[in-house]
């Protein structure tokens, strides 16, 4: 029993250290990015488009829908004490510093943090990610890198992108309610927008960012023969995605009110 | 001669698997070097360690006296344009077209050409073997001995003076398999440094220099062709006549035929 629980903490601590040794080697990659001959930007430039670009629709939907949910349910309940004003306070904090680099990065994590994990995991089960190397390619510079500031640079201005629709579709939902002058409306909003809460926004897209490919890119890798290994690494992307998010999210907001 | 890659002392456990257990040897340069052995006895995997594209848990790997895994990341560079490396399964970049599989090479290694030159290159390179037709297909629109071939291609698009290879005739038609036995012959016939894993008793005759024989892991044989050939050890005669008897198709003893000399 003591020897099955010491390899279980055995094997979990060589996990972890071979984790965080991944992510070192990928933040030095990250770093010398720019100062290597690269063949890998052509890689960054298809990854902003399929993980920015083509997730612009869902997260256009999905951002009107909550801003819109989020104007309904406060124009219903606020009232009730006498709390009219604080609207758009609510609106800001969910939507710009709560809702939208989170749902963003879950978006994000379900649409290419799964794709990413997979094509990997088929690289390597076909001995791409070898052939790589064997032509002189590191496989970390030019397969990680690109996705890891692809996905980390997508999901920054898809948090903004999906900022700015919350708030647009609050607007539209609010004409139906209780109309309100375009320019009025933004100015109040404007006006109840502090600088924090936006740096809050850009620091938690970033973080979330980081995390959704490191994690995606990492389980990828983790693949090491069988195809029957590349569904579960997709999983394991996802999950594990989702709970670093909320962590970092919770850890993030903490230090944010202290 | 000094050897141009040397393996000493390997060991290598994969998935709780002992694939190689304290292999040492070593490859002459301008000499072809064939290894043999039964399914599974870790040729493939040391043929990867000799590349430097899987460390072993234990032993050095030497790429012209330096340790392949301790090399600078030029140096490593450096190694790698001198070293081309075919796949057994042929392993092309499935999301690039088979005229970007031969360019990535070139764009790393002679990033100083203008990139009209190198395109030139690859299509010179496709237009030998007659594949120029099949420039902009994707690897999945290929067949197996085209893909093969391809490997083979863009293993030499380099012009490499070392190549690694991985069973290039296994599982492709006879016709195939004489256009990568004749593209090979050239490339001996320029000196080209080979080390071939195969289990083709004719492209064996046609190329094997130096014999190394595996069994479970270990090295048994290696030597001379002419001398391991020759072995008295029964293990190494057994494994011999069984591993190309599996394959060969024919009736004439396999022993003899690798005695011929060309195809």
């Amino acid at each position: 029993m003591v020897a099955a629980l010491g390899r279980w903490a055995n094997s979990k601590a060589r996990d972890y250290a071979y984790a965080l040794g991944f992510f070192l080697l990928v933040l030095k990659e990250v770093a010398l990015f720019l100062r290597r001959r690269q063949v890998a930007f052509h890689v960054l430039v298809l990854q902003i488009l399929f993980t920015g670009v083509e997730a612009l629709s869902v997260i256009s939907l999905i951002a009107l829908s909550i801003g819109a949910v989020i104007i309904v349910e406060g124009s219903t309940v606020l009232p009730r004490f006498g709390q009219t004003s604080l609207l758009h306070s609510i609106l800001i904090v969910v939507i710009t510093r709560e809702l939208g680099p989170i749902l963003t990065a879950f978006i994000i994590i379900a649409r290419s943090g799964t794709a990413i994990a997979t094509e990997l995991g088929n690289m390597v089960v076909s001995h791409e990610v070898e052939a790589y190397l064997a032509v002189g390619i590191n496989p970390i510079s030019y397969l990680v890198v690109p996705r890891v500031l692809g996905v980390t640079i997508s999901v920054m201005a898809l948090t903004v992108y999906f900022n700015l629709f919350g708030l647009a579709g609050s607007f539209i939902v609010a004409q139906l309610i209780h109309p309100v002058p375009f320019l009025e409306y933004f100015a109040t909003l404007m006006r109840t927008l502090q600088p924090r809460d936006i740096l809050s926004s850009v620091l938690k897209s970033f973080v979330f960012g980081v995390i959704t490919s490191v994690v995606a890119t990492f389980h990828g890798f983790k693949v090491s023969a069988s195809v029957t290994e590349i569904p579960r690494a997709a999983i394991k992307a996802v999950g594990q995605g989702f709970v670093l998010c909320f962590l970092a999210d919770a850890v993030i907001t903490l230090v944010y009110y202290l | 001669m000094d050897p141009i890659v040397s393996l000493e002392n390997i060991r290598l456990t994969l998935g709780g698997f002992e694939a190689l257990r304290d292999i040492s040897v070593s490859f002459t340069e301008g000499r072809s070097t064939v290894i043999m052995g039964p399914s599974g006895c870790g040729k493939s995997t040391l043929l990867k360690v000799a590349a430097g594209l899987v460390p072993p848990d234990d032993g050095q790997v030497r790429f012209h006296g330096r340790d392949v895994f301790q090399m600078s990341e030029r140096a490593l560079l450096a190694m790698r344009r001198h070293c081309g490396f075919v796949f057994q399964d042929g392993a092309l970049w499935e999301n690039k077209t088979l005229f970007e599989n031969l360019a990535l090479p070139l764009q790393v290694h002679f990033s100083h050409l203008p990139e009209a030159e190198r395109n030139r290159r690859v299509v010179r390179t496709l237009e030998r073997v007659g594949m120029e037709g099949s420039a902009g297909d994707r690897p999945a629109a290929l067949s197996g001995g085209v893909k093969k071939i391809a490997s083979l291609l863009r293993a030499l698009v380099t012009e490499p003076g070392l190549l690694f290879m991985d069973e290039p005739t296994l599982s492709i038609d006879h016709a195939m398999s004489e256009h990568i036995h004749r593209i090979i012959h050239d490339l001996k016939a320029r000196g080209t440094t080979i080390i071939a894993v195969t289990h083709d008793a004719q492209l064996t005759s046609v190329l094997a220099d130096d014999l190394v024989v595996m069994d479970a892991g270990r090295v048994i044989a290696a030597g001379p062709f002419d001398e391991v050939k020759r072995s008295r050890v029964a293990r190494v005669r057994a494994i011999l006549s069984e591993v190309l008897k599996d394959i060969a198709s024919y009736d004439t003893d396999l022993l003899e035929l690798l005695d011929t000399d060309a195809p």
